[in-house]
């Protein structure tokens, strides 16, 4: 293929060919219509941006400074109270893990309330529903600050508050798993002549179980991590020491601790996708 | 199990148990049985230990439990608003005082608290236009197909990393503290945050993309950033719009409680009514609060699906 073949396209053939066929070619308000979106989305990040006052982010150089340096030199290091911290790790794994199991125990009995299968009566269901969306709808961290403030500070607070929201999610996508299965099991675990219970332990729980196993495991390792935050509104666990030594000035502190709460982030996902692997066999990772 | 026969009689008959096909097959269960229960014992004893430190740290024993259950009913009976039926839409009177037990009663600061859920939304918007320009620019380098060379797919991958690692609400802590308190703040935490996230998503679509368009340019002399704009953005385009616009409602969820911190929007009165109140303020702004998720919610799920449906996708 040589260039002649190319610049012998004169001027007058692509206006045949345009005048031929108008919609291979790009016309102004084509061009328009595609680059708006563009130049609105623009527009509105830097009349936003504006409306937050982005310019104090340039006055704030000195202080970012001051913090970084203070995040990066770690000193009197033997008066950091390891213990405390990581008693607060500790408090931390122990609220994602109570928070968790009884979520699960709640969600085991609430789930089969909100299945189209097993829960005959629609008003029941429904109202178990709507129930589980308010659950769900209210962040994590609200509950938190709810719970603080009718149980005081602590981890109780903060158990409770993984517990509610996960209760909500958990009963959910356990409902949508027993909705799920497969009937014939039942039928047959019905023919024997077995009781509601018996059908339920015979004919739906080997059946979800490996469902419901996986999606806990997967909220343990979800939960330890928004736990860390929980301490932030006061409700137990290391987000409340790293607060606490925020508040206080302590920035070197706060480093150390979020440096451990990553650490532990990583170890606590490398370690529940073993289990799940180990304990469902799931293939791929979650 | 190599021993195991199922031409059971001749063994059976040279002295010992019988071994026929039943017999084998009991054994071979009892075993696994066996095996099974040591470890179901094993984990029964795990998961006790786990459970028994977890009570005992966090103290979470039955009459702490018993304390404060009966304090949880009282307070949620006390952010009850005491409606009542013949007074529900009544009016401010002369004096411009609503009448108690009036929905103007309940929501006596209802215009303080629609503006600052149109301060959360926008917050949101931002944040995840920011956060998807940062994630779209980042993406291509962080995915190992298209990376251009292996330090670039390193520095791009970690960086995202450490940008989803950080909880949103501790980054808005450090803004708050370095840039003051306000919705700048919380922009800029979720707009970090959201970058890391759908980079990873982002570079995941990347790397499942045809190789083919992109060849097609590279065989036409194109520069990097053209084969990604002409062979890559077309076939991830739909899948992008998509993740920004689930994004886009995490964020609101996010932007409504990143004010517990003093950075904007919302969670800043959420905060303060649930802290300095208790009273049916708290009910007031949390179901505003869930109202508005939900509404964006389901306006942001018919968008991705008119969107996706128009793409054919």
């Amino acid at each position: 293929m040589s260039m002649a073949s190319i610049t012998a396209v004169s001027a007058a053939q692509i206006d045949t060919a345009r005048a031929a066929h108008p919609g291979a070619f790009d016309t102004v308000g084509g061009q328009i219509r595609r680059w708006f979106p563009w130049g609105l989305a623009i527009v509105y990040v830097i009349g936003s941006l504006w409306y937050f006052d982005v310019g104090r982010l340039l006055d704030a150089s000195d202080r970012v400074l001051a913090l970084l340096r203070n995040f990066v030199v770690w000193q009197d290091m033997e008066t950091w109270q390891y213990a405390n911290i990581y008693r607060g790790i500790a408090q931390t794994l122990a609220m994602a893990f109570l928070g968790t199991l009884l979520g699960t125990i709640g969600a085991l009995l609430v789930g089969f309330l909100a299945a189209k299968n097993v829960m005959p009566i629609a008003l029941v269901r429904q109202i178990v529903r709507r129930i589980l969306d308010v659950l769900r709808g209210i962040d994590q961290l609200v509950w938190g600050l709810v719970f603080v403030r009718a149980v005081g500070l602590g981890p109780l607070a903060g158990v409770l508050a993984i517990f509610v929201s996960d209760l909500g999610t958990l009963s959910k996508l356990y409902s949508e798993a027993i909705e799920n299965i497969d009937r014939k099991q039942v039928e047959g675990i019905r023919a024997t002549g077995a009781g509601p219970l018996g059908i339920i332990r015979y004919g739906y729980i080997p059946q979800v179980l490996p469902v419901f196993i996986s999606q806990s495991l997967y909220f343990w390792e979800s939960n330890t991590r928004s736990a860390t935050i929980l301490g932030i509104v006061g409700a137990g666990g290391i987000g409340m020491i790293l607060i606490e030594r925020f508040r206080a000035s302590l920035y070197d502190q706060v480093a150390f601790v979020v440096l451990n709460v990553l650490v532990l982030i990583f170890a606590i996902d490398w370690l529940s996708k073993r289990i799940r692997l180990w304990a469902v066999g799931e293939k791929h990772d979650g | 199990m190599s021993d195991i026969s199922l031409t059971g009689g001749a063994v059976g008959a040279s002295g010992g148990p019988p071994r026929d096909a039943v017999s084998t097959f009991e054994a071979h269960r009892a075993e696994l049985r066996a095996t099974r229960r040591v470890w179901n014992i094993i984990i029964l004893a795990a998961f006790t230990i786990c459970l028994g430190l977890s009570i005992w740290i966090s103290q979470f024993y039955p009459d702490r439990l018993a304390n404060g259950v009966p304090r949880i009913f009282e307070y949620f009976a006390t952010i009850i608003p005491d409606l009542q039926w013949d007074l529900l839409f009544e009016g401010r009177d002369e004096a411009g005082r609503a009448v108690a037990g009036s929905l103007t009663y309940w929501y006596t600061d209802f215009w303080t608290y629609v503006a600052l859920i149109w301060e959360t939304i926008l917050m949101a918007i931002t944040a995840t236009l920011l956060g998807t320009a940062v994630a779209f620019v980042l993406s291509f380098p962080a995915a190992n197909n298209l990376a251009p060379n292996s330090w670039v797919y390193w520095l791009s991958r970690r960086f995202l990393e450490i940008c989803r690692g950080i909880p949103e609400i501790l980054l808005a802590l450090v803004f708050v503290f370095a840039i003051g308190i306000g919705p700048l703040a919380g922009v800029m935490a979720i707009a970090i945050h959201s970058a890391g996230a759908l980079g990873k998503l982002f570079a995941e679509v990347n790397e499942n993309a045809s190789s083919r368009p992109v060849d097609g340019i590279t065989a036409v002399g194109g520069t990097w950033p053209e084969k990604m704009l002409y062979g890559v953005v077309p076939q991830v385009a739909p899948n992008f719009f998509s993740y920004a616009m689930l994004r886009f409602e995490i964020n609101v969820r996010a932007s409504s409680i990143i004010g517990f911190v003093g950075a904007g929007g919302i969670g800043q009165e959420l905060n303060r009514v649930i802290s300095f109140y208790s009273d049916d303020r708290v009910l007031a702004v949390l179901a505003l609060v869930v109202l508005t998720v939900t509404v964006i919610d389901l306006i942001s799920e018919r968008i991705r699906h008119r969107f996706i449906g128009r793409e054919n996708f």
